[in-house]
């Protein structure tokens, strides 16, 4: 496949959409996360079904602190915002302020991840493991494959600022990016629904 | 769903295709206004979903719609600000399966509740 | 002796696999192995193997291996339905035990969903989709070879467990409890559920990258309403698998944890509930019988175009119809348990829904029949097999239909009438489909076609084995025979009707080997297709030679119409006659790659370590893995350059390049 010539003169359209081969591996990536996006369905779905199950072990509202939750919120939401702005920037081509919200991007995920396992582990702790009842395994499943979700995706960061930084912003790396930041704020949506529908409805 | 455009991306032999059409497609910003405006209501969405509940301010059925309705528009805002939603060459193809995505999400959680709430009249 | 030695021993092969049955297994998999092993060692074929084959992402290799996988996999679930037919074929004769017989039709019902049709499938859209649409190749080449690879381990995996270690046993739609690990012990449900977790994973990668091929890269001006009918069903079966396959993931994944790490979603005790798998694994399930579907109605509409000389009638209809399939499809997945008792509104409504699929279904069958309706009609294998579809598969829809009726369904539900009516759509529909797909394009994909009179014979064994097969157990179903019952007492009345569907089983067996007989005798001894359009063919992939080469179209065509190249040359203006060399430009290719290769080895490695709980050996695979995506993430060099002097030599050597 030819690369369109995109030179100085008319550089309008992102490079990362200019290159056919690149824009339609961007169509394929909207592909992947609706097949996330019925993952993560499905998994609602068995919470939905599961959430008054608790057999011997505790009820949703017994379980949850709101406090970690509210601080893994706001982690993800601002990551989600720092991710756009180093879009924003990869757009104005000023790779040094793509460095500096990308890397605060990956910390504040790294954040999340550990706030998320801290409170695991406090769970557990409390004997409330997924063996307990159908609702524990419905909450660990849920919100885990969330987590791991993050984790991979941080995972996949580190890969690309090692890219970034031996090719600096090429078509590829451009690419690259703006799929990890599709990616990202798709988790993003998925938290507000998990904090939404797991921890908030928890409360009632 | 336009043809024209089509014949542009994929005539590699003929002229390179001119994109410049596209551009006002794309967002380009002298300051990231709209991303600060999102991640503002964002986090607007965010609290006021938290403040509903930790207030017990409506009935629950009513409550748990509303912070489902304030979790849609999150939804939206990522999608629309952040993601670029729009943003395709050629027709935005990953609007219509993003719809459908959405339609059988929420109708696989509804309707499997709905099945395995088991409200059998006769058995 | 070492310890551990006995203890390997009894892991990989418990007393379940040391009967005769697997014994022989295990012998001919030594022997074809060693086979295959001093073929290649004494033809120096490894390097051949490895450059052309398994690094391979040209989708047209990727076809034949597709195909290569679904024939061995249709050979395995035949003999597995052979062996249960002759189980039954006479009261309280056990030549199979109970639980073998458990473990043969899981099997059966597993590979050929899942490593039959699947593969097959695919191999049709590689062969044909990027030629249909006028692309070079797929949207993401490399990921068609992770797909195939996931594919190939992943039916390997559940191979395997006929030898080591035990097989599944729980039926193809392995519900729980009886896949706990409770109540099933042993690695054999932990096979099934991993081996279609990697399959899974390589199916929907599938329906990704066809679905972005065909949204974006068709030929210019090939709008929605001027693509091929097969390119239409192609879509909508992308569309279903994306959506569809996901909540299988889901449904498979939570059981390997309720088995493998006890958590409590299945269970009886705990607050589990079994039957949210059975939700789960028909969300998926029920899509899935769409998905194997729709490309046989796809291949279909193009056989009867072309062998009927016409143009399809009623395309929009056509068009129109698979997307209300494809919709309709998703909203109707109760109807596979109606006796679970979800209540009177829930049923009515999924009644409802199933009935109402009958109506795009019913279009289409009226469109195909108004097709041949006054055209020149061809009796070629692949029209044989779409005449013989057109009944058979109405008879099928008219009894699920029946099934839908929900009061009829509690009678009908699990008993033989349910096995002969998903047996009459998916042999009548899928495999017949499969059939004609390939006998129609057999031409294309390897430069000869069949030959006919073979392909006759084996034809009438299939339709005729179908029927003396099936029409007996609706009545066994009506009698009372339930679903998967291993043997029967004398004296039921079931006693002739069982004798007769085994004979039938053995007739659609010798349709096989006569099939087999014939791809051998075809290669040996068939003419070589030299025009490239045996069939007088009215789509693009016709405008090709045959085999296509590497770079399928040396200039990519410009479509005006419906059937583009049925058009081009009523205008007298093929692609062969009108490349000029200053046409041909120099091309980028995806570049071989032994990623996917390495990528399934890992899974099957790491899927092997979880089945055994090794967790070493699964850690290793794990990081193989990883190994391959990072190696990949960093792996810039995956675009080949084909100078234009070598497609212009290639073409001039076809004939096709004009002075």
């Amino acid at each position: 496949m030819s690369t369109p010539v995109v030179g100085e003169s008319q550089h309008q359209i992102p490079l990362e959409f200019a290159n056919e081969e690149e824009s339609l591996k961007i169509t394929g990536f909207w592909m992947f996360l609706m097949t996330d996006m019925i993952i993560f369905a499905s998994l609602f779905a068995v919470f939905a079904v599961y959430r008054s199950r608790v057999a011997a072990g505790p009820t949703p509202d017994q379980l949850f602190h709101l406090g970690p939750v509210i601080l893994e919120t706001l982690l993800l939401l601002t990551s989600s915002f720092t991710i756009g702005m180093a879009v924003y920037y990869m757009r104005k081509d000023n790779l040094a302020a793509v460095y500096g919200w990308f890397i605060a991007t990956i910390v504040l995920g790294a954040g999340f991840v550990i706030t998320e396992v801290h409170d695991f582990v406090t769970y557990v702790h409390l004997g409330a493991t997924w063996h307990v009842s159908g609702f524990l395994s419905g909450f660990f499943v849920l919100v885990g494959t969330h987590g791991s979700h993050v984790t991979f995706g941080i995972m996949w960061a580190l890969t690309l600022l090692f890219q970034l930084r031996r090719r600096g912003l090429t078509d590829i790396t451009r690419r690259k990016l703006f799929t990890f930041s599709l990616y990202w704020h798709f988790l993003d949506i998925v938290w507000v629904f998990i904090f939404t529908f797991v921890y908030l409805y928890g409360k009632f | 769903m336009s043809d024209s455009l089509q014949q542009h991306e994929s005539s590699e032999e003929s002229m390179e295709p001119g994109l410049e059409f596209l551009a006002p497609k794309f967002e380009s910003e002298a300051f990231p206004w709209t991303q600060i405006m999102g991640y503002v209501f964002s986090l607007v969405l965010t609290f006021a979903a938290l403040l509903l509940v930790i207030n017990h301010a409506m009935a629950p059925t009513l409550l748990l719609a509303v912070i489902i309705v304030l979790a849609l528009g999150q939804a939206g805002l990522q999608l629309g600000v952040f993601m670029h939603l729009r943003e395709s060459r050629g027709p935005a193809w990953q609007l219509l399966p993003l719809a459908l995505a959405f339609f059988i999400a929420f109708g696989l959680i509804g309707v499997s509740y709905w099945i395995m709430l088991f409200k059998t009249g006769v058995s | 002796m070492p310890s551990f030695v006995p203890y390997l021993i009894h892991t990989l092969f418990p007393p379940d696999t040391r009967q005769p049955t697997e014994l022989g297994a295990d012998f001919m998999i030594l022997v074809s192995g060693a086979g295959i092993f001093f073929y290649l060692q004494h033809f120096k074929k490894w390097k051949w193997l490895w450059t052309e084959w398994l690094t391979t992402v040209d989708h047209k290799k990727i076809a034949v291996l597709y195909l290569v996988s679904a024939v061995a996999m249709l050979f395995r679930g035949g003999v597995d339905a052979l062996m249960l037919r002759t189980n039954l074929a006479l009261p309280n004769i056990q030549p199979i035990g109970a639980v073998e017989y458990n473990e043969v039709f899981t099997t059966h019902g597993t590979i050929m969903i899942f490593f039959m049709a699947m593969p097959f499938i695919f191999a049709l859209f590689n062969a044909v989709v990027p030629l249909m649409i006028g692309s070079r190749d797929v949207a993401f080449p490399r990921l068609n070879a992770v797909s195939f690879w996931l594919f190939a381990f992943g039916a390997l995996l559940l191979n395997i467990s006929f030898v080591i270690g035990g097989s599944p046993n729980a039926g193809w739609t392995g519900y729980p409890p009886l896949t706990e690990i409770a109540f099933n012990p042993g690695p054999g449900e932990s096979y099934y559920f991993m081996s279609l977790l990697i399959a899974g994973i390589g199916t929907t990668i599938t329906g990704i990258n066809f679905l972005v091929t065909i949204i974006r890269m068709r030929a210019p001006g090939m709008t929605l309403m001027r693509m091929p009918m097969f390119i239409w069903t192609t879509l909508c079966t992308a569309a279903l698998i994306i959506f569809a396959f996901p909540p299988l993931t889901v449904a498979l994944g939570l059981s390997l944890l309720d088995r493998t790490f006890g958590s409590s979603f299945f269970t009886l005790a705990h607050g589990g509930m079994p039957m949210m798998y059975v939700n789960l694994f028909w969300l998926f399930g029920h899509p899935e019988v769409y998905i194997v579907v729709l490309p046989a109605f796809g291949v279909f509409s193009e056989v009867v175009s072309t062998f009927s000389g016409k143009r399809l009638f009623g395309y929009t209809a056509m068009a129109l119809s698979t997307v209300a399939i494809m919709f309709l499809a998703y909203g109707t997945w109760v109807h596979h348990f109606f006796t679970m008792g979800a209540g009177p509104s829930v049923n009515a409504f999924f009644g409802l829904s199933t009935m109402l699929i009958a109506i795009p279904t019913g279009i289409k069958i009226f469109n195909w029949i108004f097709t041949m309706w006054g055209g020149r009609i061809r009796m070629t294998v692949a029209m044989l097999y779409q005449l013989a579809f057109i009944p058979t598969f109405v008879i099928g829809g008219a009894t699920g239909i029946m099934l839908a009726v929900i009061p009829a369904d509690y009678q009908f539900h699990n008993s033989y009438f349910l096995v002969a009516h998903f047996h009459n759509v998916l042999i009548g529909g899928t495999l017949f489909g499969l059939m004609s797909g390939l006998y129609y394009w057999w031409p294309k994909m390897f430069g000869y076609k069949l030959n006919e009179r073979q392909g006759t014979w084996a034809f009438w064994c299939f339709a005729i084995g179908f029927w003396v097969t099936f029409t007996p157990q609706y009545l066994l179903g009506l009698e009372g025979m339930t679903r998967r019952m291993y043997t029967y007492p004398l004296g039921f009345g079931w006693h002739e009707l069982n004798v007769i569907s085994t004979i039938g089983a053995f007739i659609m067996g010798a349709g096989f080997l006569i099939l087999v007989y014939n791809i051998y005798y075809s290669l040996r001894f068939q003419d070589k297709d030299l025009t490239g359009d045996p069939w007088d063919g009215r789509t693009l992939e016709w405008a090709l030679p045959s085999p296509v080469p590497e770079y399928n179209f040396a200039r990519i065509p410009v479509v005006n119409d419906l059937d583009a190249f049925w058009v081009m040359k009523q205008q007298g203006v093929t692609l062969a006659s009108s490349l000029r060399a200053e046409d041909v430009r120099e091309l980028e290719l995806p570049r071989n790659s032994g990623m996917p290769f390495i990528l399934g080895l890992g899974f099957f490695i790491g899927g092997f370590g979880m089945v055994f709980e090794w967790w070493p050996i699964a850690i290793f695979g794990g990081l193989i893995v990883v190994g391959s995506l990072v190696f990949s993430a960093f792996d810039y060099n995956d675009r080949k350059h084909m100078p234009a002097e070598v497609i212009r030599q290639t073409e001039a050597g076809l004939g096709r390049l004009q002075a």
